[in-house]
């Protein structure tokens, strides 16, 4: 199975759509009614000065319910995940993770995964870690390998086809 | 001595070995054990954006693993630790999701029953060792060496769920830089962000973070910069040279792991910490002032 198989569907399926509005439902009405736009998490945002996130906007866009514009733009892609916003929030709204379930959700509807995601998804499908062993140099531009370190092996999934079997199914399901 | 299951994660095993090397130079010095177990994955962190339940679940197979072994767990990683002990607060209080997530570990012939302790470097060295232990271990005082500390983000926030330091406030970082006769100052940007969740797919921006927050510990006159994530390390230590070029400005700060810095206190030889694999200036750092 491919990465674009696991993370596009390719028709639309109304589990997945029915499970969306959920999840969505239970935000908005349980979390976003909370918020009273005291703006204390953009004040703190580590990714406001430079990339112009505004997470007070945010839930006061999916108040409004305004979802599609907001998965169909980069900015939900913008935070840095500081959680600074979900330690201030008085009324502990966590914009933070208001965001995560956005782009979940933008995943789920087949939106494009920016940047190294994929790459990231398939090196844990194949291998169960992000990445795999890395070459490095070290300050006189030596190359230097883990196996060269006198260090242990590296721990990762043993049984690897029932690991895959359950991480692709995980990987469907999606919400 | 102390036994502790060994979670690697990700990020160190495959590229950050400074950490790791350090972290087992001195782990049996401070008498405490490290167990190594086959079979952990990722944390699942860095899928949140993706896949939310693929990260629950992945948290949720290693604190199993690791369950089996009977022992707590230490978590080097920051990302780690909180994607593992978020998951562990998950599966406490919502039995749905415990319910679907342990249907799917039954697969791999695993289980979530209860939770475990799960340690961070901060707090296994601060609170578990215990300062006045890394007090008698120092054979060179890092005197006059001033510090700058930097936590990470994962490890200081949510504090809702349990961290290991403070969150506004974190202090532990400071104590043990003391007791091993180093300066730490606190600094305005201590808490800042190092950008490196952005690197994935903004690494301009994700530099630039990098960047400003070197260029302002370097104008406040540090002498090290002491971090504890391999994540936040990648950035201000791996890419440092590109994060000067992006935000325009000559970096030389040196940056090492917390676990190196009291290795060299130690005694121990430069590279059994893997001083050799720090991309920035470490050579710089001296001993009893400068």
């Amino acid at each position: 199975m491919s990465i674009i198989d696991l993370t596009s569907m390719g028709e639309p399926q109304k589990d997945i759509k029915n499970q969306i509005n959920n999840r969505l439902k239970k935000l908005q009405d349980e979390v976003s009614e909370f918020c009273y736009q005291c703006a204390k998490c953009t004040s703190g945002c580590e990714a406001h000065k430079l990339l112009e996130l505004e997470p007070h906007k945010i839930v006061a866009l999916l108040k409004r319910g305004l979802i599609d514009e907001m998965l169909n733009s980069d900015v939900i892609w913008t935070c840095m995940s500081c959680f600074k916003c979900r330690e201030r929030c008085p009324q502990k709204v966590a914009p933070v993770e208001i965001l995560f379930a956005l782009k979940n959700i933008a995943v789920a509807s087949g939106k494009p995964i920016p940047g190294k995601y994929s790459a990231m998804l398939q090196s844990i499908l194949s291998n169960g870690l992000i990445q795999d062993v890395q070459t490095i140099s070290d300050r006189n531009n030596q190359a230097i390998k883990r196996d060269k370190l006198n260090l242990p092996d590296l721990s990762k999934p043993v049984d690897t086809n029932k690991f895959q079997l359950v991480l692709s199914k995980l990987a469907i399901e999606k919400i | 001595m102390k036994k502790y299951v060994f979670y690697p994660g990700c990020v160190m095993p495959t590229e950050q070995y400074a950490y790791e090397l350090s972290i087992r130079e001195i782990m049996p010095i401070l008498d405490i054990e490290l167990i190594d177990v086959k079979d952990f994955s990722c944390c699942g962190e860095p899928m949140k954006s993706v896949n939310q339940l693929m990260t629950i679940y992945l948290s949720a197979r290693n604190i199993s693993i690791a369950e089996k072994e009977g022992y707590d767990i230490f978590v080097p990683c920051p990302m780690c630790h909180l994607s593992l002990s978020e998951c562990q607060n998950i599966l406490e209080n919502n039995h749905e999701i415990n319910k679907k997530i342990n249907e799917m570990l039954s697969s791999e012939n695993l289980c979530y029953n209860k939770p475990i302790n799960i340690v961070n470097t901060v707090d296994l060295i601060h609170d578990i060792v215990g300062l006045d232990k890394i007090k008698k271990l120092v054979k060179n005082p890092l005197n006059k060496l001033k510090a700058a500390t930097h936590y990470g983000c994962h490890l200081i926030r949510p504090s809702e769920i349990g961290r290991p330091v403070d969150s506004e406030n974190p202090q532990k970082m400071e104590n043990i830089i003391k007791a091993i006769g180093a300066e730490p100052h606190d600094y305005s940007e201590k808490l800042d962000c190092c950008g490196a969740m952005i690197n994935t797919n903004l690494p301009e921006s994700a530099l630039t973070k990098t960047g400003q927050k070197l260029v302002a510990v370097q104008n406040y006159g540090f002498d090290v910069f002491v971090d504890v994530c391999p994540w936040c390390h990648r950035m201000f230590d791996s890419k440092q040279k590109k994060a000067g070029e992006t935000v325009a400005a000559k970096l030389d700060m040196p940056v090492v792991y917390l676990t190196q810095l009291l290795g060299l206190s130690f005694g121990i030889d430069r590279n059994k910490l893997g001083l050799n694999l720090n991309l920035s200036p470490v050579d710089k750092i001296k001993f009893g002032g400068k």
